[in-house]
């Protein structure tokens, strides 16, 4: 009966071992300092420095940040593009910020500029399977590089083609820099995607310094400060004051593709000719 | 060193045929090697994917991988949950390709995403709104159901028989939860076949892609393949074996069943094709239908591989008895519903990528139609993943009792 049973005593002893032995080299190994900071890095677990960068990058509730862009005052001149090229250190091949020449449907020329439109229901934040991408609470749509596993579904996914995927490891300087400023933040790795974050860095410093973001200018995002005609105006739209609110108040505007339902933050006045 | 070559020579002597077939296929897994470390080397800016069109060649390797690999859900659930005896014989060779097609399937993407070292992510990063992550957990799980209803074969194989003797007993022991496994097993194939359709169905922004039709077409076509292909090989290794491995019934009975799932996918596919092209008409989709079929070959792919050749004839060859009766016929149905699978996954993904999407507000022609051809790399991981499935095969079918003699576990 006994050479019948499955499991004898010697192999139960030994499983259950190694077994024990494996979870205390685990908890061995977790209580090393530079394999905790690792462990809590990549599992974003409740250690309190990494908690509390977890909070700032939460965004706050009570502002909700747009854009509006006057299209009848754009001259074409593309400053925008190259100041967000130098300020957000983007490769010289991709745009965070693209410029195109366009046509009303009677014909007359204007210039069409689009930065991300930081959705209100995002498309790239619905399809991304690891979170590396998501909405702050002030409506920034926002990626976390060291999460990102490099699908490019939020490529595919997005309608405005806003976002950029690092094909190749960063190499060299950018072509617009220091004519157009300096990098402002940290390069990002190959095989991550990217996109415009309305300059978040200037956001949260200005916020802090007492700032308001599309008032003071060291807090306001680069395309809009560098804008010869002012075609960019930034700020809170959550707050009727503000410059953007006013104008969006008091100005035609459109969004694009809002039969898509996807609430983009960034508003447009139609050139002259255009028909809404 | 001499032993060993004294060994091949011995093999090549013997089984010239069989060696060379290896030879080949490790000839295949040395130019995906290869392939592959130019690719974690250099990154992926050595294929020809852009930021317009991101996924290609790699994705449809892995979306028809998964789908032919359906024959081990489908089949598993007619022996194990619905205790038709008489397909039993049918479903070790099933879930074996199953497997086979899951992990290769999981090479090609492991090569396709930009950051392999972080594969894990989305394990521990839920984003439940998401349908890549529910995919992503479904294939994961999925792939431990087909490891423990693999794991009977490979512990009643000689060799693991000859140095562990109670291999058998550990997979009878193993065998009494396969139906619970199983029931497991159908909710996450039927979740996540669906789902890989559903990637590109619910995106609103790709008008050729946004229909609910998708998903559902996308499970179908894997389970009329998955069977047809299970078939094929089963009918291709008695003729290598020149012996019958499943009676003639089973064999009649399988080709029904795959030969009905046929249908049922043309049925769907036809009024998909009728719903969104003929009956409707969305300006959004009229446009870049036209726009796709004046730049690319989709409109012939789509009729005479997706349609005709990958699904019509096959469905054919598997109803009709005169046919199905000839070995030739089954393997030949096989072979086109597997070119059907593939074609029908690279249009797919293809077709909403290349064209254009349209968020400007001015009526200039901005965007041209996309062009993508795969790179020698590209190619040379899909040829290294393809010596994978077929070695594992041929291994396995040589190796593993994947048509176990007697009946004692069924």
């Amino acid at each position: 009966m006994a050479e019948e049973r499955f499991l004898t005593r010697r192999e139960f002893i030994t499983v259950v071992t190694a077994a024990g032995g494996s979870l205390a080299v685990a908890l061995a190994l977790s209580e090393i300092e530079p394999l905790q900071e690792l462990i809590a890095r990549e599992l974003k677990l409740e250690l309190p420095e990494v908690a509390r960068e977890a909070a700032a990058q939460s965004g706050d509730a009570r502002h909700r940040w747009g854009m509006l862009i006057d299209l009848r005052t754009c001259i074409g001149c593309q400053y925008c593009v190259y100041a967000c090229q130098a300020v957000n250190d983007v490769p010289d091949d991709m745009r965070w910020n693209v410029y195109l020449p366009e046509v009303t449907q009677t014909g007359e020329p204007f210039h069409m500029t689009r930065p991300c439109l930081h959705c209100n229901d995002a498309p790239c934040v619905s399809v991304c399977p690891a979170q590396a991408t998501y909405r702050r609470d002030d409506g920034l749509i926002i990626m976390d590089y060291d999460l990102c596993i490099g699908c490019r579904y939020c490529q595919v996914a997005c309608p405005y083609d806003a976002r950029s995927f690092n094909w190749k490891a960063r190499e060299g300087a950018s072509g617009y820099q220091p004519e157009w400023g300096n990098a402002e933040v940290e390069r990002r790795p190959r095989g991550v995607a990217e996109k415009c974050t309305f300059c978040i860095h200037r956001i949260d410093r200005g916020l802090a310094q007492g700032l308001v973001p599309g008032v003071d200018r060291p807090a306001t995002p680069a395309c809009v400060n560098i804008c010869p005609v002012q075609a960019r105006i930034f700020g809170d739209l959550n707050d009727p004051a503000s410059p953007v609110s006013q104008a969006i108040k008091s100005l035609p505007t459109f969004r694009l593709r809002e039969d898509l339902g996807t609430e983009p933050n960034v508003y447009y006045v139609p050139p002259e000719g255009m028909a809404l | 060193m001499t032993t060993m070559i004294g060994t091949l020579r011995r093999q090549a002597q013997t089984a010239p045929i069989f060696s060379a077939w290896i030879i080949f296929l490790l000839s295949l897994l040395v130019v995906g090697l290869i392939s592959a470390a130019r690719v974690l080397w250099v990154g992926l800016d050595v294929t020809n994917l852009s930021n317009t069109v991101p996924w290609g060649l790699w994705i449809t390797v892995d979306l028809s991988a998964i789908a032919l690999g359906a024959g081990a859900f489908s089949l598993s659930t007619i022996v194990y949950i619905f205790r038709v005896k008489s397909f039993a014989p049918i479903a070790r060779i099933a879930v074996f390709v199953g497997f086979v097609g899951y992990t290769s399937a999981m090479l090609a993407l492991v090569m396709d995403i930009g950051r392999p070292d972080r594969f894990w992510h989305p394990m521990v990063f839920w984003n439940v709104h998401s349908v890549l992550w529910e995919i992503t957990m479904c294939v994961v799980f999925y792939s431990m159901v087909l490891v423990f209803e693999l794991a009977p074969a490979v512990l009643e194989s000689r060799i693991v028989v000859q140095r562990f003797p109670r291999g058998p007993k550990l997979a009878h022991f193993l065998h009494r939860f396969t139906p619970v496994v199983s029931v497991v097993g159908l909710g996450l194939s039927l979740l996540h076949q669906s789902s890989l359709g559903a990637t590109y169905g619910v995106l609103v922004a790709r008008p050729l892609w946004f229909k609910p039709s998708l998903p559902v077409l996308f499970i179908l076509s894997a389970v009329a393949a998955g069977a047809t292909v299970t078939l094929g090989l089963t009918v291709f290794y008695e003729n290598l074996v020149r012996e019958r491995q499943i009676n003639t019934r089973l064999r009649n009975l399988l080709a029904a069943f795959a030969g009905l799932m046929m249908l049922a996918y043309l049925y769907l596919k036809l009024w998909d094709f009728l719903a969104t092209s003929y009956y409707s008409h969305l300006p959004a989709r009229a446009n870049d239908s036209t726009l796709l079929e004046s730049t690319t070959p989709y409109g012939v792919t789509f009729w005479w591989i997706e349609i005709i050749l990958g699904a019509l004839v096959p469905a054919i060859i598997l109803l009709t008895p005169r046919l199905r009766r000839q070995d030739i016929w089954l393997v030949l149905a096989a072979l086109l519903a597997m070119a059907g699978i593939i074609v029908n996954r690279w249009n797919v993904t293809l077709s909403g990528l290349v064209v254009p999407m349209d968020w400007s507000p001015g009526a200039a022609e901005l965007f041209a139609v996309q062009k993508y051809t795969p790179t020698a790399p590209e190619w040379g991981v899909a040829l290294g993943v393809l010596g994978y499935a077929l070695l594992m095969l041929t291994l396995g079918l040589r190796y593993l009792p994947l048509f176990p003699k007697d009946d004692a576990h069924h």
